[in-house]
């Protein structure tokens, strides 16, 4: 029983940090129709940061305690790169997806060789906050509080999105546009300024999960790559563009590995993607997804 | 100013009389030609860290070379490439040959780029000489009998000490086993040299999972789940990514590390993340080549930590070892054929057949280029411990192999080779 337990919160701290930045990958999609490969090195970006903005905090005598508010803190703050990139990515709106998928993917290198410049090539991390919170133990069944915290802070991020786009008036906006932009537009909604706001937050969610899982990790080159490969499974089981999608394909993802590691070490990737592929086979728009016409 | 030949004659007889003592060489040709080796070191990815690494310790070494001269009597220039993916390499490696003319090449990390690289090192018949990635698949079938490349020790030689250290400290203490290791072939060999030398002493095991995380996997906490479902005795793994300090992290916070014995031959790669707050005390720890903090260290090896350390804020890691071997081993072979051929700049084939049975202190210790073109270094692996000055663990109790018992005799089958070598225990 300690055992399972342990397992399924393994797979459900994974899924909570995949939630983050497959949400904000489907949020610039829904809105913006931008298949954004960038994400992950804004998840990268968070870690990175989030590390030495603990530091600075750490020598300014921050109580460690508010450690988890620092790092969400240092992820929120890095909102300021949205904006740019966005205006950047306007070059390509409108046009074949195979120009999106090229400059975003030129940023993730471009990335990756400024996390080298300014970090340096050894893999950063950030030992003394993992444990501060400390841990539960009952009988053979152990978590870190900080594992349950993050996992918290994924359950309210969803929460709180659901409830800015379904009972808001800027989420009916939002909504709106990515419905129709052109009417939208003809309906007096500044899109420009929709779309970079809808970006800004794509990437908070996407930082602020990097910024989160650090203490837990480390922060390296390629950590970029290697979770924007898991979050565009999420997004192809959960649907692209559906918020209740990423919530329930990182979920999926989360358990399917957590329990095939378990059982069938060999086939942890096999498990995650023949879900994949079963789902393009019999419902191609995902779960929640809306087919295209 | 005129020059008598009562001078000339003088100066010359003097440089030749210097040239026969061996101290200063005086090639007949391209004596002021920089001698252009090629580097070959991933500096992005995975393995850019130990790609630095030996970067750092081969720019030491010139440096110091240059300043006493440089290899006989020609300085020494670096042409840096990266180390990538084996197609990217084998371009690159081309590019050093072909256009920078470079005249030695040295470096690899990656065991896929190295068994890549081999056949067209061969066929190139450039001088190459590889830091790391040696492990043993496919290396009989693409590089059977090379001439120009030589390659480093075989990547099992810190399993099989790891195994023979794990039977020594540990014999009659553990059964049951669990392997966490990097799903290719360094990993696997890796696990499966370690269960084969348990086997060969007749050690009661049971391997009760094996875990095999795609390299550079951040969360590992369903496979430390996954291990602590087992309840093994003793782990072992050859981590040695960034993974390496997550897994520690992740296990240290589920309970797993206590009382269970670490067996971890590969973690000196990233021995600086290796922090006393989560890596306990008494686990078995590889450094490979080199340990920085060695106390029966060479004045060299002192020299080069020291540098290293007030440089670059760090402390190095074998990869600098692995570098400094080649490029030592490289300027000795090339002075010992320039002396044998009287002062003459020696041909590659005089160079390669130097090297051979050649010997050199290197940072970790004595290294050595058998007659297959493989090194023998000496490898060192012990049990960690808190009492240093450091926040990442050292080493307490350790102990020194030179590889001659680690790895298995040229020509021979690594794999039965561990079925009747006699290994000291």
């Amino acid at each position: 029983m300690a055992a399972f337990a342990n397992i399924l919160v393994g797979g459900v701290f994974h899924a909570a940090v995949l939630f983050l930045v497959a949400a904000g990958l489907q949020l610039v999609f829904g809105v913006q129709k931008i298949v954004n490969l960038a994400c992950g090195s804004f998840y990268a970006l968070g870690a990175y940061f989030g590390i030495t903005f603990i530091q600075y905090a750490t020598q300014l005598g921050i109580s460690p305690w508010l450690i988890l508010p620092g790092l969400i803190i240092s992820g929120i703050l890095l909102g300021f790169i949205g904006p740019p990139i966005e205006r950047m990515l306007r070059s390509v709106y409108g046009r074949d997806e195979s120009f999106q998928l090229l400059l975003t993917f030129a940023l993730v290198l471009m990335f990756q060789d400024v996390f080298k410049f300014v970090w340096g090539a050894n893999p950063r991390a950030l030992d003394s906050a993992y444990l501060i919170y400390g841990i539960i133990r009952t009988g053979d069944f152990s978590v870190p509080v900080y594992n349950l915290l993050v996992i918290a802070a994924a359950v309210v991020t969803a929460a709180g999105l659901g409830a800015f786009l379904q009972r808001t008036n800027y989420g009916r906006i939002l909504r709106a546009t990515a419905e129709n932009r052109d009417m939208a537009e003809a309906l007096g909604v500044d899109v420009r300024r929709i779309y970079s706001i809808v970006f800004t937050l794509g990437a908070v969610l996407g930082t602020t999960a990097g910024a989160l899982v650090v203490p837990t990790a480390a922060a390296s080159l390629d950590m970029a790559i290697e979770f924007v490969i898991e979050a565009f499974a999420v997004v192809v089981i959960g649907g692209l563009g559906s918020m209740r999608g990423a919530l329930v394909g990182a979920l999926i993802v989360g358990l399917i590995r957590a329990y095939s590691i378990v059982f069938f070490p060999e086939l942890e990737v096999l498990a995650i993607y023949m879900i994949v592929i079963a789902v393009l086979i019999f419902r191609p728009a995902g779960l929640f997804g809306r087919s295209l016409a | 100013m005129a020059i008598s030949r009562r001078t000339l004659l003088t100066s010359a007889a003097a440089v030749g009389a210097l040239s026969a003592s061996g101290q200063v060489f005086a090639p007949a040709i391209a004596q002021n030609k920089p001698l252009r080796i090629g580097i070959l070191a991933p500096r992005a990815g995975i393995a850019a860290a130990p790609g630095e690494n030996g970067i750092r310790a081969t720019q030491w070494a010139v440096e110091r070379y240059n300043a006493q001269g440089g290899i006989a009597g020609r300085k020494i220039e670096l042409v840096i490439e990266e180390e990538s993916s084996p197609k990217d390499t084998i371009e690159r490696f081309s590019k050093l040959v072909q256009q920078e003319k470079v005249d030695c090449v040295q470096g690899i990390i990656s065991t896929g780029v190295g068994l890549a690289l081999g056949p067209v090192v061969e066929e190139s018949r450039a001088l190459t000489i590889y830091w790391d990635g040696t492990t043993q698949d496919g290396v009989v079938e693409k590089i059977p009998n090379p001439r120009y490349l030589f390659r480093s020790t075989d990547n099992e030689c810190e399993a099989i000490m790891s195994s023979l250290l794990t039977i020594k400290y540990w014999k009659g203490k553990f059964v049951t086993v669990a392997g966490i290791n990097p799903d290719y072939s360094y990993g696997r060999n890796n696990m499966a040299a370690f269960i084969a030398v348990l086997k060969r002493f007749n050690i009661e095991h049971k391997v009760v999972t094996e875990q095999w995380p795609k390299v550079g996997t951040m969360d590992l906490t369903s496979h430390v789940a996954a291990l602590k479902a087992a309840k093994p005795d003793l782990i072992f793994s050859s981590l040695l990514f960034a993974d390496l300090p997550v897994f520690m992290k992740q296990a240290h916070a589920a309970g797993l590390t206590e009382g269970t014995k670490l067996v971890f031959p590969a973690a000196g790669w990233q021995h600086t993340l290796m922090k006393k707050e989560f890596t306990p005390e008494g686990m078995l720890f590889g450094h490979n080549t080199l340990y920085f903090a060695n106390p029966n260290a060479s004045s060299l090896a002192k020299e080069f930590v020291a540098w290293y350390e007030k440089t670059y804020k760090d402390y190095p890691e074998w990869e600098a070892d692995r570098a400094y071997f080649a490029i030592a081993s490289y300027k000795a072979a090339v002075e010992k054929a320039a002396k044998a051929k009287g002062g003459n700049w020696p041909s590659q084939d005089d160079i390669i057949d130097t090297m051979v049975g050649l010997s050199v202190e290197s940072l970790g210790g004595k290294g050595s280029w058998r007659k297959d073109h493989i090194a023998d270094q000496t490898f060192v692996q012990g049990l960690t411990t808190h009492k240093n000055n450091y926040d990442f663990v050292t080493l307490g109790t350790f102990e020194t192999m030179y590889s001659t018992e680690l790895q298995k005799p040229p020509g021979a089958d690594f794999w039965e080779w561990i079925k009747t070598a006699q290994f000291k225990v």
